[in-house]
């Protein structure tokens, strides 16, 4: 487990590093001057954009520049952002708690609803309902997003008005930012209406949600379907009908287990999936996360933006991919416990 | 009374085209306390055989049988689901990767827990439980693993081979079978390994008067520990008899050849010249000759070799040969 754990820092320490070098390079090939899109000061006086230069080092070799840049970037400073001409670093703070929600909740439903439904389909191998949950998914995975996400808003928004189609939760309420995760706010909050600005929430929560957790969730469908069929078909299985197990033994007690298993190794990957479909689904539902926010940057052609969003968003992802592969170690006893021969 | 009793056994596996006979009419016998040899060269269908007698091949593979008998009982007439009943109840199975064959991810004692029999437990569920536990820890000792507090918290692929097969086998004896079919029990295993698992179910044997069917690809390895063998071919019976019989006066070419070929018979029979194989090697499923499987790599064979040889028994030596080699021995 040290090992595993050691391994993973020094994954993050790599890929933190080509992450950085990557961004601040962008700033030399995006147009325009490499200080300003660094700094995103537009309006600056050249007083003042000389001392810019100074901190940044611009007079020093590119090695040195990319070192002050670092140094910067874990200062919490990321410049300014060339629209809005605030700082990225309290943009981000206020939108990327948005995208951590839905992105979360979405992965959850669409691990909840597609891994036993692959399963199912697996248990079912070539009868009707694998078929059925083949083409199912095989048509979900197939829906363009932008097009679900309309669909979606024209019928339960605004024909049937069930659910909102807009913002993450109505003006109405006014929660205190004490996460920015606005479920978790609203729990801690002490205002009187707590219940219904958390059920409010909620209902901004499902449109979005169902949207982003589709296209996974027929992904881990297929992905759960195979595990499944792989570990139906391993010796210990075949060991534990010898032993005299009945088939839902054989499923709840060892299948099910090492299918699981499987199926998180394969998460991690899925997840980057998961978000750029959140990107285009904030955008369709006015969600204020990042994604949008990104997207927004980049019609604008806010480059300061862009680089921060970019580091940031990365980070984002690769930190629950490292999440997602301790959850897998810690299930998975190949992985976690010491191998002595006794 | 005969322990169990098959007849003209054949499996086909199902293909897009014609399904192909795996197994081809095959006889296995057996009385209650006989230790049994099952040999022959890997791919003769041998754990096909072994699975089908369990029921536990999948849905690929299609299983007809003139005769089951067990214990004086006809299988043949209860359905699918009574017939596994039976089976489960009194046979136990060990594999031929005795790592692959446990759950990686379940400790070694959960595993053993749930093979011991629900009718050994009596009172309440924690009372059952802790019953578990101890039916456990006494199935591990039985089988000679004396860590037994290790072991059971233990993950399988933090065992050996050999002691995965220990637990494989206490497993086994965890539903007090009256026939245990080891399949390869001692493969990919050191000789010191494979001696003391054959001395357990040996002893087992002696003991519990437990049947045992046992498995092998090597004629040799198993012959100190049989009363009978019996010899397939690329998924035709070949021969069976008792042990001196088949190792001292093989009928059948392909026995003889499995008796040449290993050092210790060709040291004991002065008059064989060399030590002889057979050319060629088995089958694959998808080219398997017709009538006699062997005709192709026998040494005896003629134009009568096309067609399917039939069994011919000498006072309980069966042997399935058109030509054969009793004659040579007077
Ligand atoms: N799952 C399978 N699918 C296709 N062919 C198989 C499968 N299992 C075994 N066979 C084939 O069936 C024949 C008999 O196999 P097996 O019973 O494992 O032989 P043995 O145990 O005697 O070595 C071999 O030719 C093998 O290739
Ligand atoms: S039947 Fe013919 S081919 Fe087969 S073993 Fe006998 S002699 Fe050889
Ligand atoms: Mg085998």
């Amino acid at each position: 487990m040290l090992i595993f754990t050691l391994r993973r820092i020094s994954l993050f320490f790599f890929t933190m590093l080509l992450l950085t070098i990557l961004s601040f390079s962008l700033s030399f090939l995006f147009p325009g001057e490499q200080l300003i899109n660094l700094t995103g000061q537009i309006n600056a006086t050249p007083e003042h954009l000389a001392a810019l230069a100074h901190q940044y080092q611009q007079q020093a070799s590119i090695v040195s520049q990319y070192f002050s840049y670092l140094s910067h970037l874990f200062q919490g400073d990321m410049g300014y952002s060339m629209a809005s001409q605030l700082p990225i670093t309290t943009e981000i703070f206020h939108r990327l708690p948005a995208t951590i929600e839905l992105t979360s909740v979405a992965l959850l439903i669409a691990m909840f609803f597609g891994i036993p439904i692959g399963f199912f389909a697996a248990i079912y191998h070539r009868k009707v309902p694998d078929n059925l949950i083949l083409a199912i998914a095989m048509i979900g995975y197939s829906i363009p997003v932008f097009w679900l996400g309309m669909l979606a808003i024209l019928i339960f928004s605004i024909q049937l008005g069930w659910l909102p189609s807009a913002g993450q939760i109505s003006l109405l309420f006014e929660i205190e930012y004490v996460t920015g995760l606005q479920l978790i706010d609203i729990l801690l909050s002490d205002s009187e209406y707590k219940w219904q600005a958390f059920q409010d929430a909620t209902r901004h929560l499902i449109l979005p949600v169902i949207v982003v957790a589709l296209a996974p969730a027929t992904i881990f469908m297929r992905l759960a379907r195979t595990a499944m069929l792989e570990v139906l078909d391993t010796h210990y299985i075949t060991a534990a009908q010898a032993k005299g197990l009945t088939f839902a033994q054989i499923i709840y007690r060892h299948a099910m287990r090492n299918a699981v298993i499987k199926v998180i190794r394969d998460v991690g990957l899925q997840f980057a999936n998961l978000v750029t479909i959140a990107m285009i689904t904030e955008m369709i539902f006015s969600w204020p996360g990042i994604g949008s926010w990104l997207i927004e940057s980049i019609y604008q052609r806010d480059y300061t933006a862009i680089q921060g969003g970019l580091i940031v968003l990365s980070t984002f992802i690769f930190i629950v991919h490292i999440i997602i592969d301790f959850v897998y170690a810690a299930l998975n006893p190949l992985a976690r416990e010491p191998n002595h021969g006794t | 009374m005969n322990l169990i009793d098959i007849r003209n056994l054949s499996i086909e596996l199902k293909t897009a085209t014609k399904p192909i006979l795996a197994v081809d009419h095959v006889n296995l016998k057996m009385r209650e306390g006989e230790v049994r040899g099952l040999v022959g060269e890997s791919g003769s269908g041998k754990s096909l055989l072994a699975q089908a007698i369990i029921g536990v091949l999948d849905e690929k593979w299609q299983v007809h049988v003139d005769r089951f008998h067990w214990r004086g009982q006809d299988l043949m007439r209860l359905s699918p689901e009574e017939r596994k009943a039976v089976i489960t109840k009194d046979v136990a199975m060990i594999f031929q990767e005795p790592m692959a064959c446990l759950d990686p991810t379940a400790t070694i004692g959960e595993q053993l827990e749930e093979a011991v029999d629900v009718a050994q437990l009596s009172g309440f569920f924690w009372q059952k439980r802790q019953q578990r536990k101890l039916a456990a820890m006494n199935l591990l000792h039985k089988v000679g693993i004396k860590k037994h507090q290790a072991c059971v918290k233990s993950f399988p692929h933090q065992l050996t081979d050999a002691l995965c097969q220990r637990v494989m086998i206490a497993m086994a004896l965890a539903r007090r079978p009256i026939l245990l079919i080891a399949d390869e029990p001692t493969a990919a295993m050191e000789s010191t390994n494979q001696g003391q698992i054959f001395r357990l179910l040996a002893s087992l044997n002696q003991l519990k008067n437990m049947s045992i069917l046992l498995i092998s690809h090597d004629l040799e390895n198993v012959t100190h520990w049989t009363n009978t063998i019996t010899v397939m071919y690329s998924g035709q019976f070949v021969e069976a008899g008792t042990t001196e019989q088949i190792f001292n006066q093989p009928y059948h070419p392909y026995t003889r050849a499995l008796v040449d070929s290993s050092p210790k018979a060709s040291s004991m029979i002065p008059n064989k010249s060399r030590l002889m194989t057979l050319p060629g090697s088995i089958p694959i499923l998808q080219h398997l000759p017709i009538g006699c499987r062997l005709g192709p790599r026998c040494p005896r064979a003629q134009q009568k070799c096309v067609h399917a040889p039939k069994i011919k028994s000498y006072h309980d030596h069966q042997v399935s040969c058109h030509f054969p080699l009793k004659d040579s021995y007077s």
